[in-house]
């Protein structure tokens, strides 16, 4: 199939492993199911920080299903994303480590307090499910299929943010305080979620031009503040003056680009913040430790192996 | 399996104050073992060596820490809170193994997974050993974790199986055990209120019966794989240790960890997440 | 040999098991699945694969942690959380809601049955 007859076929679930797809289509599928894959690992090593501080043994339960769930998430879109051909597991695996794979923008700041999990649980996961949702419709259904279990199982992390937030905002004054401090911090990485406005986006173009993206940035980002900073505001949560926040015409809201911090967004986007390097590098440490075990396994399937291959 | 207590049973209204006390030694020990193997066990999360193996260990978390619940259930029955339990309960009066609070070092996949093993054969004979209690509302609960134990059983022994094949696996699993087997010993470790738990009936079988039925049960199966087990005579014996409360400071510095969010949020109470919907 | 064969109707579709074939090796069983199994019925692909290479879980085994309180877990249990306020969120809960009843039922069954 060549790129003209991708584009005019281009619509919900309609290319798969089947199909003879031009690189640049599966290149530019990878990259984006890889970034997302990617994601669901790194946003584990903030959630994983909530299950310990968790202050009730059912957050706790809560907490560690949460966790379990994104990592459920990756093996789906890893899976996904092999299906591509372009890339085996075990190679984005490894570029993660290496800091060559890329991840949203939030996971590359680290958090050290209960504080924070309404931010990751509520806001981010939010966030990325408004943006799931609307991949439920990607051409590439092994993607679109990966999304419909991820958006079945993310109902549950949205309302146990959400509960966590609310709880903290019904606490002391001084945990209030706690709550408006670290959503002044992270509100504007929230914000900058959803990327750059549309113009800016490097690979938006093509992919939605091929039917993997069905939403652009601003849309997502425009839906999310109508349904978000409501939901802030309900439990008390001051939206900080800036970045300025303001009502189109239309009655939807949009951010004020310039009064966020791009030259951040994009070091970040080349895995050179210093949160970056030192989650990739606890990444990579975690990976490392347990390359045994990965090494010990290939071994036994090799050898030992469960079933041997059937001979064709 | 019969809700209906057995007409020899003891309902708690009718506990002697000996009796509770015998009770709630032998909840506190089964729930504090759950909770902090569990809370090791979510170490692993992110961690494992591999996606699958990563979703398996923290079920297995999520199911210890839920057992901890029906045992601490069991204490808030008696008149405890959550908090009394847990958050506010003294660090040195928690009455867990030494075996579980042990901290894992980074990568020693070998640990989690061998004990696991050593916890797991342990807790099923335990729990086996509850099945018949005279505590009616224990007997209620145990047949619900047993069903959950089969599974955590047959992913350690697969696990065991695999690392010892190599000869890299099988040397890391050598090390481990021979580092998990002294403290696994104080699961069977116990406490100041042991002859009672037996003589009423809250418990059928002794600690010493049970610490011979785990050491012939893990024995042979792991001197199959090709491991060396310790003699128990001959390794360091944790003098009372754990079962009495005193504990390694690893367990300490868990325990502010685990405990910070609690002591700065002062909420009312812990949020209770249950089934809202039958 | 007996293969194992699973059909996906449209594009998109994910592939269902219909039945199976004895065949002597993967060639002969595309074969024979293509007759048995998509003669009548609407077919986009069809999978086959070697019964024994099959790994089995059954209703009891995937029962596990069936009984103990997992409430934790589904989005219902966030009684005190209003869900409509997102589609994709509210979604999540219905679809969840059903599949928790499905499971309980069956559970209950089962207890029945023992």
């Amino acid at each position: 199939m060549d790129l003209e007859t991708v584009m005019e076929r281009a619509g919900p679930r309609e290319f798969g492993p089947g199909d003879e797809l031009p690189e640049k289509y599966r290149k530019a599928a990878t990259r984006m199911i890889q970034f997302h894959a990617n994601s669901e690992v790194m946003g584990g090593y903030l959630d994983k920080t909530f299950t310990r501080k968790a202050p009730s043994l059912d957050r706790k339960l809560a907490n560690t299903a949460k966790v379990q769930d994104e990592i459920g998430h990756a093996q789906l879109l890893y899976r996904a994303a092999e299906t591509l051909d372009v890339k085996t597991r075990a190679e984005m695996l490894d570029e993660l480590a290496t800091g060559e794979g890329k991840f949203l923008n939030c996971f590359h700041y680290p958090v050290d307090s209960w504080y924070e999990a309404p931010m990751i649980d509520f806001f981010v996961d939010g966030g990325a499910m408004r943006r799931q949702a609307t991949l439920k419709s990607t051409s590439w259904t092994p993607y679109a299929h990966a999304m419909d279990k991820v958006c079945f199982e993310e109902g549950f992390h949205v309302k146990h943010g959400e509960s966590i937030l609310r709880e903290l905002m019904n606490g002391s004054k001084a945990t209030q305080e706690r709550m408006q401090e670290t959503f002044d911090v992270w509100w504007p990485r929230i914000l900058q979620f959803f990327g750059p406005t549309n113009d800016e986006s490097v690979h938006d173009d093509f992919a939605q031009a091929v039917g993997l993206k069905t939403a652009t940035n601003d849309e997502l980002r425009t839906s999310f503040l109508n349904m978000y900073i409501p939901k802030a505001e309900k439990y008390g949560l001051e939206i900080p003056e800036y970045p300025r926040i303001y009502e189109r015409d239309d009655g939807t809201m949009a951010v004020r680009e310039d009064d966020l911090d791009w030259k951040e967004f994009w070091t970040i986007s080349r895995n050179e913040y210093e949160g970056s390097t030192e989650q990739i590098g606890s990444r990579r440490r975690r990976q490392d430790a347990v390359e045994w075990v990965r090494e010990s396994l290939e071994t036994w399937e090799s050898s030992a192996g469960p079933t041997p291959q059937t001979a064709d | 399996m019969s809700e209906t207590p057995r007409p020899d049973t003891i309902d708690r209204r009718e506990l002697s104050a000996e009796q509770q006390a015998a009770v709630e030694e032998l909840l506190f020990r089964l729930a504090d073992d759950e909770f902090v193997h569990a809370e090791r066990l979510t170490e692993w999360q992110i961690y494992a060596p591999t996606l699958e193996s990563d979703l398996a260990i923290a079920n297995i978390a999520q199911d210890e820490f839920g057992h901890a619940r029906l045992w601490y259930d069991l204490l808030k029955q008696l008149g405890y809170t959550e908090p009394e339990c847990i958050w506010e309960r003294d660090p040195t009066e928690w009455t867990h193994s030494l075996l579980v609070e042990r901290p894992f070092d980074a990568g020693d996949w070998g640990d989690a997974v061998l004990r696991g093993y050593l916890y797991d054969v342990a807790e099923r004979i335990r729990l086996e050993a509850v099945a018949d209690t005279s505590y009616a509302p224990l007997a209620d609960r145990v047949g619900k974790a047993l069903e959950e134990e089969a599974y955590h059983r047959e992913h350690a022994t697969n696990w065991l199986e695999r690392l010892t094949a190599d000869d890299d696996g099988q040397a890391r699993m050598q090390d481990a055990l021979d580092d998990l087997f002294p403290a696994a010993l104080s699961l069977f470790d116990p406490g100041p209120r042991e002859d009672d738990i037996v003589a009423f009936g809250f418990r059928t079988e002794s600690l010493a019966a049970m610490r011979t039925e785990w050491l012939e049960t893990i024995g042979p199966s792991l001197e199959a794989l090709g491991l060396a087990v310790p003699d128990p005579d001959e390794v360091a014996q944790s003098n009372g240790r754990g079962r009495y409360g005193t504990h390694t400071d690893a367990w300490h510095d868990l325990y502010d960890e685990v405990t910070a969010t609690y002591r700065e949020v002062d909420f009312e109470t812990p949020v209770e997440l249950r089934a809202t919907e039958e | 040999m007996i293969w194992e064969v699973f059909r996906q109707e449209e594009p998109g579709d994910s592939h269902e098991h219909v039945g199976n074939v004895h065949a002597p090796d993967r060639e002969m069983a595309t074969l024979f699945a293509r007759i048995q199994h998509a003669r009548r019925m609407q077919t986009n692909s069809l999978w086959v694969t070697p019964r024994d290479e099959i790994g089995e879980v059954t209703a009891e085994e995937a029962a596990f942690g069936g009984r103990t309180d997992k409430s934790y877990r589904w989005a219902m249990t966030y009684n005190d959380i209003d869900a409509s306020f997102a589609e994709e969120v509210a979604d999540s809960e219905s679809e969840q809601r059903e599949a928790a009843r499905k499971r309980r039922e069956a559970l209950r069954e089962e207890e029945n049955e023992a």
